[in-house]
């Protein structure tokens, strides 16, 4: 009876106070992302320029392009890397605070139109991948709690595989089973969803791999729980029991994984740009960080830290919807 | 249907029965006209479509479709004209006089006069270009005069052999005046040239769009044809993964790849469907370069036993499965003044222990390697992993154990681009490679010349073996100053028996080169200059 006291303590609080709480919330998760974007912009920029070599080069073409002395001055007039190392992060720290990413060195472009374009594939393909891995991981979940001992068996292995390949090894295997062999699929990206199978399968399977693993192991303890039992016993069938009580409470570790699974959508997303030849974020940062391309690089990590918070923040929503313990905490 | 598709299949055994009996009868024996051909390029995209800023590989590729320069080469290295039909050097060797073509015109209707050269010449030298290759090899040029609208003469502060040469390189090819007026970064997106096709659209990280010039007029002297290009467009893509990449000719998603490492290319023999061409760069061969400047390489002893205890043959039989030569050439096979010293190389490990022997590296310690007044035979050999294929890192490793057996420590460091030219800025490396492409036996002025033991202000120097020897230099200045080209061919062998006499250089191969195409594109070749495909003769047989 001490956990319904508790409960009644907190529902009598006063409804404005709910709101000063969510308000509170929220200031403090804002000033966590800036700091976080701060950190991350100051961090990548002096990462950068420890790296040896000149960014007057990756300007005019890449290190080693044999500039010459004048060229390289020039270049440095241009883009203020006269100026003091403290000086030029001032700078940038200004411009940043303005929202101006600045100008990538080797595209010529600015940089928040650079990610504007690519932005949209990597997050078509994020969103897609994410949800055929859930949609994978659900189905592996649901086959080994239910396929007996055997079924469990064989669904673990299969998810550990899963979890376990290399995203390029994966995008190359993919490719000669569903494109040199087969020939059902293009090797490349193709405008249309064709093109987008074999991208979306590579970045989706390893994590569906983890997502089964995690999901699978919170389903069979929901099924030996009591509340699953006093469900049972108020005469719920098994299908009801499954998939009003117990999916549920698999779902939480689930979401939970999905703010990590961000990152995973783009580490996977690197490679099956490059492989599979995609336009996006994942292939400008590859490029970027290759060519010294400085503030594109710092550009797309600040995008990437963004929308990891943005996923956490929402994640972190979702599970006080899914589950009502952590709303009254 | 029923009666048809017997039918067929017998008029279609009955064709690949003539077919095969007579191997010289194709399907088309005339080209066809239109078509779209997708190219697919494992080369880095270019950051601009125009090569006058900066000056590599990628841009040399692409630019080729639709840039032309004032002279080409043929198969035989000879020069051959282009937009210039004629050219005369002056008897002092200051000045050429070049005469144009009075039929080109621009695709942006601009005519090519004497104007455009001087316009052309002034946009690579001038230092907001950010021209780095066109640059170097403009270095002795003082500017272009326009005697007439076709005539123009571009004096010199000393004679130069190597101009013609460079101006045959698509990083020196002739752009519209009146394009080249508008902003660099509109320039970098639509260069405007004479060539065959011209860029319509550029897709960041997807794709070039090119488009068949309809007026064209102006193919090199060595084209197959006149008139407009059979193609009726090129889509250029970018597809860096080499996996991908073949799997996308396997099935036919594209129709050329360049970049072809040597295990796709013998797999590629088993296929009918697909064709190779091969085409090394001139310039340097690939090679690796030895450290004079310190020790332990400061001594032309260890030198050579590092050369001999490399069995760099056996190395490259088997990691490039017969799809690679071997050279013994500071230079590309592909260059005339080039000379091979097979005799300078040949592996022998007790010629390498004699040596260091002979060299005070008696001593050997309990791992096996030689020791001197106590110190290790160390070599450091930064690798570039961006420059280096996977055969090639795998050479290294080879020859690593090879040496280890006449007792050299070779630490190989993979390291990416910018750390790795760091690496050789700070002078901290006694083994390196590193390519180098350019037109003609100036190279080796480039390469092995004191002065390029200098360090640019942006660290980069060019003599990685730090040779610093004035009799190689006065023979590679006067070889580039002499017009004769005998007498070039004599200073030139000198140079050579000096670089590879000095055993600063272990030449490996030609700088590779490969292109699969699917068998129904005929027409393409390489172009003789820097080894770049052009799509100009090229037609779909479909």
């Amino acid at each position: 009876m001490a956990g319904s006291l508790s409960v009644d303590l907190v529902a009598a609080q006063p409804r404005a106070g709910a709101g000063g709480r969510l308000i509170r919330w929220a200031l403090l998760r804002l000033g966590g992302v800036l700091f976080v974007l701060w950190a991350v912009a100051t961090v990548t920029f002096f990462a950068l320029r420890l790296i040896p070599g000149d960014p007057a080069e990756a300007i005019l073409g890449g290190p080693g392009s044999q500039a010459s002395a004048e060229a390289l001055a020039q270049a440095r007039a241009d883009y203020g890397l006269d100026q003091p190392l403290f000086t030029q992060y001032l700078v940038y720290l200004a411009h940043l605070a303005t929202g101006d990413l600045g100008t990538s060195y080797a595209l010529r472009e600015s940089v928040s139109s650079v990610i504007l374009t690519n932005l949209w594939p990597t997050l078509l393909l994020a969103v897609l991948s994410l949800a055929v891995a859930l949609a994978i991981a659900l189905g592996l979940a649901v086959w080994a709690t239910r396929g007996g001992r055997v079924g469990t068996a064989i669904g673990s292995l299969l998810e550990i595989v899963a979890a376990a390949v290399p995203h390029f090894w994966l995008a190359i295997s993919l490719i000669l089973l569903f494109s040199t062999g087969l020939g059902w699929l293009p090797p490349v990206s193709v405008p249309g969803p064709l093109g987008l199978v074999l991208p979306v399968l590579t970045v989706a399977i390893p994590l569906a791999g983890f997502l089964g693993q995690v999901m699978r192991e919170a389903l069979l303890d929901a099924m030996d729980s009591p509340f699953v039992l006093s469900a049972r016993a108020r005469g719920e069938g098994d299908g009801g029991v499954f998939w009003r009580h117990a999916l549920r409470h698999a779902a939480i570790p689930a979401i939970g994984l999905v703010g990590w699974a961000f990152g995973s959508l783009i580490s996977g997303a690197v490679v099956v740009e490059t492989v599979f030849a995609r336009q996006g974020l994942g292939r400008s940062l590859l490029n970027a960080v290759q060519s010294r391309d400085v503030p594109l690089v710092i550009g797309v990590v600040l995008v990437v830290a963004l929308a990891y918070m943005v996923v956490t923040t929402l994640t972190d929503l979702a599970d006080r919807v899914v589950d009502p313990r952590l709303r009254r905490s | 249907m029923n009666r048809t598709l017997p039918s067929l299949a017998a008029a279609a055994s009955v064709i690949l029965l003539i077919a095969g009996c007579s191997s010289a009868a194709p399907a088309n024996t005339e080209p066809v006209k239109g078509g779209t051909l997708v190219y697919a390029t494992g080369d880095a995209e270019p950051t601009c479509l125009d090569p006058h800023v900066g000056g590599n590989y990628p841009q040399a590729l692409v630019a080729t479709q639709y840039l032309e320069s004032l002279v080409s080469k043929d198969a035989d290295g000879e020069i051959i004209p282009w937009l210039a039909s004629e050219w005369v050097e002056a008897d002092d060797g200051l000045s050429w006089e070049f005469t144009l073509r009075d039929d080109v015109t621009f695709t942006d209707g601009t005519p090519l006069t004497s104007e455009a050269v001087a316009a052309n010449v002034a946009h690579l030298q001038n230092p907001e270009t950010g021209s780095s290759t066109g640059y170097l090899a403009l270095q002795n040029v003082t500017g272009v005069e326009a005697v007439d609208d076709t005539t123009a003469r571009i004096t010199l502060s000393q004679p130069d052999s190597g101009l013609l040469d460079s101006l045959s390189q698509p990083w020196l090819a002739i752009e519209s005046p009146t394009a080249l007026q508008r902003p660099a970064d509109e320039n970098c997106e639509s260069p405007v040239g004479t060539g065959p096709f011209v860029v319509t659209a550029w897709d960041r990280q997807q794709s070039i769009t090119l488009e068949r010039n309809d007026d064209y007029t102006s193919p090199p002297a060595d084209a197959d044809h006149e008139g407009a290009a059979y193609l009726e467009s090129i889509e250029w893509r970018f597809l860096p993964d080499s996996a991908s990449r073949y799997a996308a000719l396997q099935s036919g998603t594209v129709d050329v790849i360049d970049n072809v490492q040597p295990d796709t290319i013998v797999a590629a023999e088993g296929e009918d469907a697909i064709e190779e061409l091969n085409a090394p760069r001139p310039g340097a061969s690939n090679r690796i370069e030895l450290n004079s400047s310190k020790a332990p390489l400061d001594d032309a002893l260890v030198r050579e036993a590092f050369i001999r205890s490399a069995n760099v043959d056996d190395s490259v039989t088997s990691l490039f499965f017969g799809t690679a030569e071997r050279s013994y050439s500071a230079l590309s096979s592909v260059e005339k003044f080039g000379i091979s010293k097979p005799e300078l190389f040949e592996y022998d490990q007790e010629a390498a222990a004699a040596l260091l022997d002979e060299a005070g590296w008696t001593e050997t310690d309990a791992e096996g390697y030689r020791v001197k007044n106590g110190e290790r035979l160390e070599l450091d050999f930064p690798v570039s992993t961006n420059q280096s294929i996977p055969a090639e890192v795998s050479l290294f490793e080879q020859l690593q154990s090879t040496a280890k057996e006449a007792g050299f420590k070779v630490n190989l460091e993979p390291l990416d681009l910018s750390s790795w030219y760091g690496a050789l800025g700070e002078n901290d490396y006694d083994l390196v490679s590193a390519p180098y492409t350019k037109v003609g036996a100036d190279v080796l002025r480039i390469l092995f010349d004191s002065e390029g033991t200098v360090p640019a202000p942006s660290g980069y120097f060019a003599n990685h073996s730090q040779v610093k020897n004035p009799e190689l230099d006065t023979l590679l200045r006067d070889a580039n100053q002499a017009s004769d080209d005998a007498e070039r061919a004599d200073l030139y062998a000198q140079a050579q028996d000096i670089i590879l006499g000095g055993f600063y250089v272990l030449p490996l191969y030609d700088q590779q080169n490969h292109y699969l195409l699917r068998s129904d594109v005929k027409g393409l070749r390489a172009m003789p200059t820097v080894s770049t495909p052009t799509l100009y003769d090229a037609w779909l047989d479909r």
